[in-house]
């Protein structure tokens, strides 16, 4: 749940990169850190906690202080879980208070299986908080598209996007940072667009 | 806010710590006082949010109802994590050769207090809603820029 500090005029909110393991949840997460424009310490540290392999093991953390919209100040604090299956649990005390999420599916044949069952973890593990998809902001990022083994995008929106509601789905290669940036700016306007509809669903400090 | 920062303020000079936050669950730091030096208290304010709710995994792993408090000692500094209620904790940073003990004796009796003030805050406007209507949806278009 999103928190807005009336007294420092600060909204801050949470944003987490969901997706089976090696898709490029991290990857994402270090463009950004690497390619955003921010002013002088708006841009904190991207702190990982992974495994000697580089894998992540609870979660990567990004916090960047966006431009003022009208006086605000705009904090995102940007997460992602560990895509390895036996990591659930963890995967659970990451998205507690999710304000948005991006879901990052490896683009390759051999990876949709992994994909779909991701993406229904993700589901499952949202009901244990209460929460579903209906009520958090999600966009889908189909990583990888560089591969010569890519899927193509219509069969992916078939498998990943066929809910009563689609919602915006974006090509990407994050290592190159193609596709890193749209689906931010995307997630994020979603969220504000949410606040502005539904502006009780934040946490007021006066 | 200024009786958030008024009770970590009391916390922070009684228990001789260096520095206070009240943190969200979720991770965000809501207030902080304090002398916290170079550290970075986002960051800071979601690891221990972080450690927290690993804690409270291991707790239901033990069968043990609640753990309300987590305390990492250090050479330098020491660090102790206290709930407060459902959405909230409080972190103290503090020099490793203070007594641990009257951290915790003291933060107990903060936390108490805060969770009052908490449960007062919400009591007062349950509904509270703010008017987001200032934000211009156009300017998100390209909320985050990209360098080259």
């Amino acid at each position: 749940m999103a928190i807005i500090n009336q007294a420092t005029r600060e909204l801050q909110v949470k944003i987490v990169f969901y997706g089976p393991a090696l898709g490029g949840k991290t990857t994402n997460l270090v463009q950004v850190h690497e390619h955003v424009q921010t002013q002088e310490g708006h841009k904190g540290k991207l702190v990982s906690l992974a495994t000697s392999s580089d894998r992540t093991l609870f979660f990567d953390f990004l916090p960047i202080e966006a431009m003022a919209i009208k006086g605000f100040k705009t904090k995102f604090q940007l997460y992602t879980v560990p895509g390895q299956v036996i990591y659930n649990t963890t995967r659970q005390l990451v998205l507690r208070g999710v304000d948005g999420i991006v879901f990052v599916a490896d683009s390759q044949y051999e990876k949709m299986e992994e994909n779909v069952k991701a993406f229904q973890n993700l589901e499952e593990n949202l009901r244990t908080l209460e929460l579903d998809l209906d009520s958090i902001p999600y966009v889908l990022q189909y990583n990888k598209r560089d591969l010569p083994t890519a899927a193509p995008v219509e069969y992916m929106e078939f498998l990943l996007n066929n809910r009563d509601v689609q919602v915006p789905a974006f090509g990407a290669t994050a290592h190159k940072c193609q596709g890193v940036f749209e689906t931010l700016n995307m997630i994020t306007r979603m969220l504000l667009h949410k606040y502005i509809n539904e502006s009780n669903r934040v946490k007021q400090l006066v | 806010m200024r009786e958030l920062d008024r009770v970590l303020g009391e916390l922070v000079s009684r228990s001789e710590a260096s520095a206070a936050l009240i943190i969200d669950k979720a991770g965000f730091l809501i207030a902080q006082t304090g002398d916290l030096g170079e550290f970075d208290s986002t960051t800071l304010a979601a690891l221990a949010a972080g450690t927290y709710a690993a804690t409270q995994g291991m707790a239901s792993v033990i069968s043990e109802p609640n753990f309300t408090c987590v305390y990492q000692q250090g050479e330098n500094f020491s660090l102790l994590v206290r709930n407060i209620d459902l959405e909230s904790l409080c972190v103290v940073v503090f020099q490793a050769h203070v007594s641990v003990g009257a951290v915790k004796y003291f933060a107990n009796s903060a936390v108490t207090h805060l969770a009052k003030q908490f449960e007062a805050a919400f009591q007062r406007d349950p509904s509270g809603k703010v008017d987001f209507a200032m934000l211009n949806m156009e300017d998100s278009a390209t909320f985050f820029r990209k360098t080259g």
